[in-house]
């Protein structure tokens, strides 16, 4: 049991989901951190990468490795259709926080159920799916398909560069400034509408790439948002608020406590624990997301 | 007084032209005065806590699911007319029960937390009756449509009695006062703790009998169907879309969507939560005081 439980294989697939997770989770935390956007939609948005994805495989038979700028595209261009429809303003009214938060998880509460629906209207809500790179690639006793190496890498690849361009180009230092402390980082001369532009626009294209990603190795319907939308707001509230290593390392920890419920126990273990360990991370920190904000 | 006295009597007039109505107009439109009686005692409900409090909930269904579920258990075993308020009472014992952690939570945790706790309840079920062996259940001898009509109607009719009396009691203002500033509620004396909870729980109680009624309703039982996240979400919506100040916000919501539904759902189940979508934004966006903001605009 112990030496099946310790398998590569099991950390493997952890990997896999961890780095997805991680890549939400980082989308959630742009979004959420710099303008107080409580986005239940996110889930939503990597339903619509994975989409494209899918319609891109099917209709052109190129793979969706290629068209990861062409979905990140995508995502970025309807976060910034929502900024400018829905919140610019709303933003720029100097509302408190609170306000922002309860009016903007009701809008995107909103813009959740129209995405699905809209989704499901035009493509129904059958599962889909497609094969592509499903070779499997051994290494030892360790048997991998080569979609998910792919996820891995290009997910890894992906939140390393996010991770140095937030800490080292002075666009992501005024993004991590905008999080820490909104009114500081106007007063210092910060162009807060554009960096929120550009985060909205970040965390939306993160959030399709790990949908295009997750459509070569799961089931694509206009409903599997949701699941994801919660991982992201757990690994926030776990890693930290504008704690992109922290979301990192939660991300990767939901996937492990997943990936080992659904071994040891069954599938339906699975979802509850992630409700299990969201609820818990709530009740644990009930002033919520914010009292991590300060831990670096 | 007066006022008591006609809030007591619109209800009344309403209940009876909603029940007689829908008998009267054949078997479909029953169903839709089923439907909106329903939807108006759910909301009357949640706006009894969420709208006084400012607490919003997105996890009714939990009150709704474990009444239908104690009637679907339990139906073989007592009288229908005794499992109705029983639904109530598990589903308000439950909110009474996790009143004390959850209600710590504040904001828009407090909405996601009751969100995710739905959820939580409904997987946890879902296990617990895939362990029994129990994919679904049927019952069988449920009363009929006309009876089941009756109740809805009832229930209602105390939901909205419910909600505008407590409105307007003592007790009412004291959840006010903690809507508009707890610290500040707290500071003249109210014992938001215990008024929270008992709010908490008080609007849990009609949905959990609600819930046993569209038990007997559908006489078909899935805990995924049962404890729909889409059940919380329409009740927020349609307090959001009438408006939470007072009990008029509700019949009007309630009235709203299912009209909407009526119209929709015939086309495409889709369209229908499309336009739902689209008028919640709406609505936040250019009339955040719902329907009964907007008739108060034009009559002032």
């Amino acid at each position: 049991m112990l030496d099946s439980l310790l398998s590569a294989q099991l950390l493997f697939a952890a990997a896999v989901l961890g780095s997805i997770y991680a890549l939400v989770g980082l989308g959630l935390n742009l979004v959420y951190g710099t303008m107080r956007l409580l986005n239940i939609a996110h889930g939503d948005i990597l339903m619509i990468g994975a989409f494209s994805a899918y319609w891109w495989f099917t209709l052109t038979g190129l793979s969706p490795l290629i068209a990861l700028p062409l979905v990140a595209a995508i995502g970025a261009g309807l976060g910034l259709a929502l900024y400018f429809g829905l919140f610019r303003r709303q933003l720029a009214q100097g509302l408190p926080p609170a306000a922002i938060e309860a009016r903007s998880l009701l809008l995107f509460f909103g813009v959740s159920v129209v995405l699905q629906n809209v989704v499901a209207f035009f493509f129904s809500s059958t599962p889909r799916a497609y094969r592509h790179l499903d070779e499997v690639v051994r290494i030892g006793d360790l048997a991998m398909t080569g979609n998910r190496i792919a996820a891995l890498v290009v997910a890894v690849t992906l939140l390393a560069g996010m991770l140095v361009f937030l800490n080292r180009s002075l666009f992501g230092i005024e993004i991590r400034a905008l999080i820490q402390h909104r009114e500081a980082a106007r007063v210092v001369g910060i162009n807060v509408d554009r960096v929120q532009m550009v985060a909205i626009a970040l965390g939306f294209a993160a959030a399709a790439i790990a949908g295009a990603l997750l459509s070569m190795t799961e089931q694509t319907s206009p409903f599997m948002g949701f699941r994801f939308t919660i991982a992201a707001f757990v690994v926030i509230i776990l890693g930290g608020l504008g704690n992109i290593r922290g979301g990192i390392i939660a991300g990767m920890l939901l996937a492990v406590i997943e990936i080992y419920a659904v071994t040891i126990f069954s599938a339906e273990a699975r979802s509850i624990l992630i409700y299990g360990a969201f609820v818990a991370a709530l009740l644990i920190r009930p002033q919520g997301l914010i009292g991590f904000g300060k831990r670096g | 007084m007066r006022n008591t006295l006609s809030i007591l009597c619109v209800t009344l007039a309403f209940g009876l032209a909603l029940y007689f109505g829908g008998i009267a107009a054949g078997p479909y439109w029953q169903l839709v005065a089923l439907n909106l009686a329903m939807w108006i005692a759910l909301t009357q409900s949640w706006s009894l806590f969420s709208g006084l409090t400012g607490y919003v909930s997105l996890g009714h269904v939990v009150a709704y699911g474990l009444g239908a579920y104690t009637m679907v258990i339990l139906f073989r075993e007592w009288p229908v007319w005794v499992l109705i308020p029983i639904g109530g009472a598990v589903a308000g014992l439950f909110a009474l029960i996790v009143a004390l952690p959850v209600l710590r939570v504040r904001g828009p945790y407090f909405v996601i937390l009751t969100f995710g706790l739905a959820e939580l309840v409904k997987f946890v079920l879902l296990a617990v009756e895939t362990a029994l062996g129990q994919s679904s259940r049927l019952m069988f001898g449920a009363p009929g449509a006309q009876t089941l009509l009756a109740w809805m109607v009832a229930l209602a009719a105390l939901a909205t009695l419910l909600r505008h009396f407590v409105g307007v009691s003592v007790f009412g203002r004291g959840l006010i006062a903690i809507r508009e500033d707890e610290t500040a509620a707290e500071t003249i004396g109210i014992p938001i703790s215990r008024y929270k909870a008992l709010a908490f729980a008080l609007s849990a109680v009609i949905p959990g009998m609600v819930g046993a009624v569209m038990a007997l309703r559908s006489t078909y039982f899935e805990v995924l169907q049962v404890f729909s996240p889409t059940i919380s979400f329409t009740i927020v919506t349609m307090a959001i879309i009438g408006g939470a100040g007072d009990a008029r916000g509700p019949v009007l919501g309630a009235l709203f969507l299912v009209a909407l539904s009526e119209i929709l759902r015939g086309v495409s189940p889709q369209l229908y939560l499309i336009f739902l979508g689209i008028s919640l934004i709406g609505f936040v966006l250019f009339a955040p005081n719902g329907l009964t903001g907007l008739l108060r605009r034009k009559t002032s």
